[in-house]
């Protein structure tokens, strides 16, 4: 019952990322990665910051008494949004959705099998192998359109 | 031969993604969510904001010039990180991950088949569906 719930609400904001690729991919087209992605993390920023204000509990541990390692992850946002609003004009939105997934799941299937970041063991097993390769070939065909496309295009 | 190594670049960016998700997990459950959510945005805001600075020339003037829809781009990562931490003690990490990717591929096929958002029209074909059976298949294969 409470999946019936929540599950569109996973739906929207899988949706929302997609969009956002999207937009993003388009104002980048027009005024550049750098600017797009500015924009991005900037109006992200001052969102979050209202929110934090008004609607965080408190809690002991603040983000100036974490360690300083823990905050590294903006890094990876940042080439990651930088290579999104660069792909998406060039690929589309699509394609380079896939790429992102496979990355993510590589990394995390990595992460697992190796336990990297204090993560428990999960070693990689056939089935979990079997899911890279459905992967690489899903990257493939939408790869394989893109350029058929393209051949369609350029002799029309 | 370029989308080739667009497509790997890209995938690279997403093992990233994979590692700050690992970082922002145990960083919110120390300091809050909306906070980790926060120091993601503001640091790299603030990065950008010098790479703008000092890298070319900022095109302020054109970039409030495009319609407004275009700018906000920002609005929506937020959405995606409160969806993410309501949903996550309700149903667990495997199905929301598993439900967020059906919304994300499903989203990025519709926004190309249909060119919504300004997107590029690009019809859904045999090798689109196909490729989105083989998604589905890994999803299932690794949860």
């Amino acid at each position: 019952m409470i999946l019936t719930l929540v599950f569109p609400l996973l739906l929207l904001g899988g949706a929302v990322l997609a969009a956002q690729s999207s937009i993003n991919g388009r104002l980048g087209a027009k005024v550049g990665v750098l600017a797009s992605a500015w924009l991005t993390f900037v109006i992200g920023a001052v969102l979050t910051f209202l929110l934090v204000f008004f609607f965080e509990p408190a809690h002991s541990a603040t983000l100036f008494s974490v360690p300083k390692w823990q905050l590294t992850g903006a890094l990876f946002g940042v080439v990651y949004m930088l290579a999104i609003v660069f792909a998406v004009p060039r690929v589309g939105t699509a394609a380079a959705t896939v790429a992102v997934i496979s990355g993510q799941l590589i990394m995390s299937l990595l992460v697992d099998h190796f336990g990297w970041l204090d993560n428990d063991r999960l070693p990689l097993d056939p089935s979990r192998i079997a899911a890279i390769v459905l992967l690489a070939g899903a990257l493939f065909l939408i790869y394989q359109s893109n350029a058929r496309r393209e051949r369609q295009t350029a002799s029309a | 031969m370029q989308q080739i190594a667009t497509l790997l670049f890209v995938l690279c960016a997403g093992m990233g993604l994979s590692v700050e998700a690992g970082l922002l997990g145990p960083l919110g459950e120390q300091v809050g969510h909306l906070s980790a959510t926060l120091s993601i945005f503001l640091v790299g805001g603030l990065l950008l904001t010098l790479a703008m600075i000092f890298i070319g020339r900022p095109p302020l003037t054109t970039l409030f010039q495009q319609p407004r829809w275009l700018l906000t781009g920002g609005l929506l990562g937020p959405i995606y990180v409160v969806v993410l931490t309501l949903t996550t003690p309700i149903v667990g990490v495997g199905m929301t991950m598993v439900g967020i990717l059906c919304g994300q591929i499903g989203a990025s096929l519709i926004i190309d088949h249909f060119g919504l958002l300004g997107s590029e029209r690009r019809a859904i074909d045999g090798y689109r569906l196909l490729a989105l059976v083989l998604i589905f298949l890994a999803l299932w294969l690794i949860y």
